[in-house]
């Protein structure tokens, strides 16, 4: 290294008054050396340097022998690195370590963050009734604690990276050696390398910037605020990406089936939980084709109706100066108004709003004669479906489909739901994230791993993981069913 | 891929703004006909349609002055064309897929009702679950004007009327458009369609005040089968031969027949089940029909004195129900070889099935043959139950 000059560095910094610069001299290798030291006095633990560098250096130095030994045997500190680059310097004077600078020649950076950090409460999107109530924060080494809590085994291993130019932002992958799939980390790897952006400051930017289909509606990508879920997903063998700055932790690859899947599956029975999965289809094609099929139906084809309900809907019908469709879209587009407006109030007034307020407007709008009851139920019905999708991404996608089917469904009818669908399914099929195709187990159908996908069979009967996603270590467990000891 | 995209966004606004929605029809397009009644005026036809009105048939918003159905007609050549030009009395375009009855006069009855029904069968909107009838005694258009109780919909209370007493009383037999174009058509069998009356005062029928006494002065009642030779109507058949009908076309599933009791009065048995099959043999190169009518029966109503509980008195009784059934399933294809001389029973598609070659020769004079063929009867009683008690209490009675 040259000659580092401090006074470069505090112009480079601005000055900034938060940076605290202190200089003073040690008796170090038969001479008298300067040592600057540099930190930013928000991000370190103030005592912490006082105790273990300050005291060390000032007080304790001079009664070491100094001659045999290099500096870094006397620092009493924990990680301690050399530091080469003037980057390196600044990205760790900015993420809590102590800069010291010995005789102008060499950087050394300690580490003492002492950050205020968020504690680690309940999840507030993912709530489970039986399960861990913590989540993650947004301090990647807090993130990192929480996961290596959870996997106690040297297998998992963790690879740090810096993306974002400006924010220098810190994004770990961490997975399990020899579980995982060696493509997919080296895939991983290098798409996150490839990474050209000002700055990172969500996983949400690492999502959009490396998913496999840019243009597709649906999530490749999964994310997760709870360390129970991430814990899983590594022992399926699939990579987590973690990003500082947010709790919110990516899985990759995901398959479409995972975003049905909630946390809480695996904690109650098999039973009810397989029956509550079924449930979530239903919800799921309800939320999708509910306003559709309304307005197919009752537009193009009459005939499909029993007699009784065909004149009970034509008798709202009776008044309304609106076609279906419209009729359709001006609740629809009220409701997603309605939700938006909930999800941005502030918590005392948000929860009337959304419930209270759809549903008296509803009301409103039906004894004006704007529009009738069954297209209030309709749309009330799809809209609280739309919630039964734990994951929050793909909750969206169908959010937004839905409305590209009543298009269809209001020009060409039950037909034109057909074709839509086709399109649909089309899609999904030529998905693929990370190499592993998106609809696996149902799009090439392999018979054995559909053991977690509409039903939950219980622990013991899953016994192998994924085959496309894992190629070797493919036995999860060996268990028999359970039950007590049988006499011979 | 940005390309592609540009073009499938191209295609799909092309698509939809070229070709619009051009089937759609509003809810409130509709005018919902559910039941449709035609009879000749002149030499053209005059078609009424019943229609609802969906605003008084609904649970809210009932203003309780309008009636729930309309009735619209119209003249002409064909029924099409009535159809059709019905549209200038009418505010909408009717609408008949969810149609429940089909109501044809006497007087066209009488004519031929093919040319109708070919409508019927050809029109892409129309099915085939509806059932026909014939209008007795009056037209079927006055038919169409009866309100009544229960049902606020006449159309709907016919429907249900028809399907209700189809099961539990025998002389009573529906059809349905797709058997009856069957039976026109085929040599073997000629259709029988039911009869609808109208008792009372027709004129008071189309007012609200037929519904507003408890006992209405206009009521719809199905009597009698009218039986056809292929299309066109010959004669009536009166209750019990209707009753004989229904058990030679094993169309019986639960009816009530009244026996005599050996030392005098009457008893009522409930038919559970009854299973009747023909079958054909020649003989001596003429064909006979074998019909084994096998029925299971409860008691139902007793008003002799009978003891119940004796093995011997249920014997009597089911030798006694087998000679009812013999005798009037005797009688009505006696008048029916006698006087109509159509072969409405299938016992031509028996012949058909069993003897083909033979069937070949005679399918073009089948009624000349019908009418001196014999019919042999093999009739079974059996009584399963008596109900909730043994011996009737009037035993008891001192």
């Amino acid at each position: 290294m040259n000659q580092i000059d401090i006074a470069t560095i505090r112009k480079n910094l601005g000055n900034s008054a938060d940076i605290v610069f202190k200089e003073f001299h040690i008796d170090f290798a038969s001479r008298i050396q300067k040592v600057d030291l540099l930190y930013a006095d928000c991000l370190v633990d103030m005592i912490a340097v006082q105790d273990f560098v300050l005291e060390t250096l000032m007080v304790d130095f001079p009664k070491l022998d100094t001659d045999q030994h290099p500096f870094l045997d006397f620092l009493t500190t924990g990680e301690v690195e050399e530091v080469t680059s003037t980057d390196s310097m600044y990205h760790d004077l900015f993420s809590g370590y102590v800069i010291l600078v010995l005789d102008d020649t060499k950087i050394y950076s300690i580490a003492m963050a002492g950050i205020k950090d968020r504690a680690v409460t309940e999840a507030i999107t993912e709530t489970v009734t039986r399960g861990p109530k913590e989540s993650f924060t947004e301090s990647i080494s807090t993130n990192r604690a929480l996961i290596r809590r959870k996997i106690k085994n040297p297998n998992l291993w963790l690879e740090n990276m810096r993306i974002g130019k400006m924010t220098q932002t810190d994004v770990s992958i961490m997975y399990i050696n020899g579980i995982v799939t060696d493509k997919i980390v080296d895939e991983v790897r290098s798409r996150l390398s490839r990474i050209q952006i000002d700055g990172i400051l969500e996983s949400g930017y690492i999502e959009e910037l490396i998913q496999d289909a840019a243009y597709s509606p649906f999530p490749t990508m999964y994310n997760s605020e709870r360390p129970d879920v991430i814990a899983a997903e590594l022992l399926e063998g699939k990579v987590a990406i973690l990003v500082d700055g947010t709790p919110h932790v990516l899985i990759v690859p995901a398959l479409f089936i995972s975003f049905m899947h909630s946390a809480e599956d695996y904690y109650q029975r098999a039973d009810i939980s397989s029956l509550i999965r079924i449930l979530r289809f239903v919800g799921i094609f309800i939320a999708l084709l509910g306003p559709s099929l309304y307005i197919a139906i009752t537009t193009f084809h009459q005939e499909m109706l029993p007699t009784q309900l065909l004149i009970g809907l034509a008798a709202q019908r009776e008044g309304i100066p609106f076609p279906a469709f419209i009729e359709a879209l001006i609740m629809e587009i009220t409701f997603e108004i309605l939700r938006e407006a909930g999800v941005r109030m502030p918590r005392t007034m948000g929860q009337a709003i959304s419930i209270v307020g759809t549903l008296v407007i509803g009301q409103a709008a039906v004894d004006a004669g704007i529009v009738s009851a069954a297209m209030v139920i309709v749309v009330s019905i799809t809209a609280i479906s739309s919630f039964v999708v734990p994951a929050m991404n793909m909750s969206i996608s169908i959010r937004m489909i839905r409305f590209l089917l009543m298009g269809l469904a209001a020009s060409f009818g039950l037909y034109g739901i057909i074709l839509g669908i086709f399109v649909l399914v089309f899609h999904l099929c030529s998905l693929r994230t990370f190499g592993v195709p998106y609809m696996s187990p149902f799009g090439p159908f392999i018979a054995q791993d559909t053991k977690d996908t509409l039903l939950r069979l219980p622990h013991w009967a899953m016994r192998k993981r994924l085959r496309l996603i894992n190629q070797k270590n493919v036995t999860r467990s060996n268990n028999k069913a359970p039950g007590p000891n049988r006499r011979t | 891929m940005l390309r592609r995209l540009l073009i499938a966004v191209l295609f799909i606004s092309i698509a939809v703004t070229l070709t619009g929605c051009w089937n759609r029809r509003e809810l409130n397009d509709l005018a919902i006909a559910l039941a449709i009644g035609i009879d000749k005026a002149g030499s053209q036809y005059q078609v009424s349609v019943q229609v609802v009105d969906p605003g008084e048939v609904a649970a809210n918003n009932r203003t309780m002055t309008r009636t729930p159905v309309t009735l619209y007609q119209a003249k002409g050549q064909t029924i099409l064309e009535a159809i059709r030009k019905m549209t200038t009395v009418s505010p909408r375009s009717i609408y008949a897929a969810h149609l429940r009855m089909l109501i044809i006069g006497e007087d066209l009855a009488r004519e031929g009702i093919g040319d109708a029904l070919e409508y019927m069968s050809r029109y892409y909107e129309h099915r085939t679950d509806f059932y026909i009838a014939i209008a007795k005694d009056t037209t079927a258009a006055s038919t169409l004007k009866i309100l009544t109780h229960l049902e606020a919909i006449p159309a709907n209370h016919m429907y249900s009327s028809l399907q209700t007493s189809q099961k539990e009383w025998a002389p009573t037999a529906s059809i349905t458009l797709d058997q009856l174009i069957m039976d026109i058509v085929s040599r073997g069998k000629e259709p029988v369609v039911t009869g609808l009356r109208l008792r009372g005062d027709r004129d008071e029928g189309g007012k609200r005040e037929n519904v507003e006494a408890i006992s209405s002065p206009a009521r719809l009642q199905y009597s009698g089968l009218a039986v056809f030779r292929q299309d066109k109507l010959v004669g009536w058949l009166n209750e019990i031969e209707s009753r004989g009908y229904s058990f030679i076309h094993n169309d019986v599933h639960n009816t009530v027949g009244i026996i005599d009791c050996p030392d005098g009065g009457k008893i009522s048995l409930e038919v559970i089940r009854s299973k009747t099959t023909p079958k054909a043999r020649m003989i001596n190169g003429k064909p006979e029909i074998h019909l084994g009518i096998r029925t299971e029966v409860s008691i139902g109503e007793v008003m002799c004195k009978i003891d119940l509980t004796q093995k011997s008195s249920i014997y009597e009784l089911e030798h006694q129900g087998e000679e009812t059934v013999k005798s009037f399933v005797g009688n009505t294809i006696n008048k029916v070889q006698g006087s109509y001389k159509v072969d409405i029973f299938g016992f031509g598609d028996v012949v058909h099935r069993t003897y083909p070659a033979y069937w070949k020769e005679v399918q073009n004079e089948w009624d000349s043959v019908f009418r001196t063929m014999p019919v042999k009867l093999d009739v079974v009683v059996n009584i399963r139950q008596t109900g909730t008690v043994n011996n009737s209490f009037m035993q008891e009675m001192k």
